[in-house]
């Protein structure tokens, strides 16, 4: 694919990328998440998102709770644009969801988006009452390879979170 | 909004910090941030209770990201006395930008790690 033909493709890929205008929603709302395509897709490659800003509401108290949310997987054809999930995880801002929930929720949602090879979600919470919940979520295909990964990252989550410092 | 004064020993200096301000651009965009607030006391200070609840009153609130320390001073300062107060104003970056907002009196930030966080 020449260079005009990509960026050609990738500007008719997304639309909130480059937006002038970009409406921010405070409620929990996944339609916001947006696709590219992987040009790569015989490739084996992690893409780590680290998303530092999490924020959500608690649902009984409606107190405030922050978190790091990492997001680590190998793309199959789909990818997620990176502004549509920053827009995604804002609109968690006024939901009230529990931090496994969260972690869980997001999971499943990008696993719905991408069908990713592999895909973990890692919440990293800020404690409240002295205890910091770190929930994980592991995905894989029903390919052999990607569910060894699965395997092995469910057994060694709190050896390597990931994180790009 | 109107902290509740709490009456503590004179000369005391007070540092407090919190990693938890958000508030909203006039984009809309949420706004992270850390607060650092410092002064010495003169016989009172904040509820901290209260001082939560302002913070996080903050989070549906749209400011101009300058002037978001001027906001939290005045609170404290129509609230409670004090000598040299100061806050400053750590913000996560937007567009590769770093930004920190100081109003009031200077004094050096120290970063107080939090044990439980995985940073």
């Amino acid at each position: 694919m020449d260079s005009q033909n990509y960026k050609e493709k990738r500007t008719q890929e997304v639309t909130q990328l480059g937006s002038e205008h970009t409406e921010y929603k405070y409620e929990y709302d996944p339609t916001l998440l947006e696709t590219f395509e992987n040009v790569h897709p015989q490739m084996d490659y992690w893409v780590t998102l680290n998303a530092d800003e999490f924020s959500s509401l608690c649902p009984k108290t409606n107190q405030p709770d922050f978190g790091t949310l990492i997001i680590n997987y190998i793309p199959n054809i789909k990818m997620v644009e990176s502004k549509s999930l920053k827009l995604y995880l804002f609109s968690f801002l006024n939901s009230g969801e529990f931090h496994e929930d969260v972690v869980n929720k997001i999971g499943k949602d990008l696993v719905a988006l991408m069908e990713p090879k592999y895909l973990e979600v890692i919440g990293l919470f800020y404690p409240r009452g002295n205890i910091s919940i770190h929930p994980a979520f592991f995905y894989s295909n029903e390919e052999p390879k990607y569910k060894e990964i699965q395997k092995y990252r469910f057994l060694n989550r709190n050896l390597n979170p990931q994180r790009i410092g | 909004m109107q902290l509740a004064k709490v009456a503590i020993h004179t000369k005391s200096t007070l540092e407090y910090l919190s990693r938890e301000l958000i508030f909203l651009a006039q984009s809309g965009q949420p706004y992270r941030g850390t607060i650092y607030v410092h002064f010495q006391s003169c016989g009172e200070t904040f509820n901290l209770l209260d001082f939560k609840k302002y913070i996080t009153s903050l989070r549906d609130k749209t400011f101009n990201a300058e002037d978001i320390a001027y906001e939290i001073f005045n609170v404290i300062s129509q609230s409670i006395q004090t000598e040299d107060l100061g806050v400053k104003v750590d913000l996560t970056a937007r567009g590769g930008i770093q930004q920190r907002i100081s109003y009031g009196s200077d004094f050096p930030v120290i970063e107080k790690e939090n044990i439980f966080q995985v940073r």
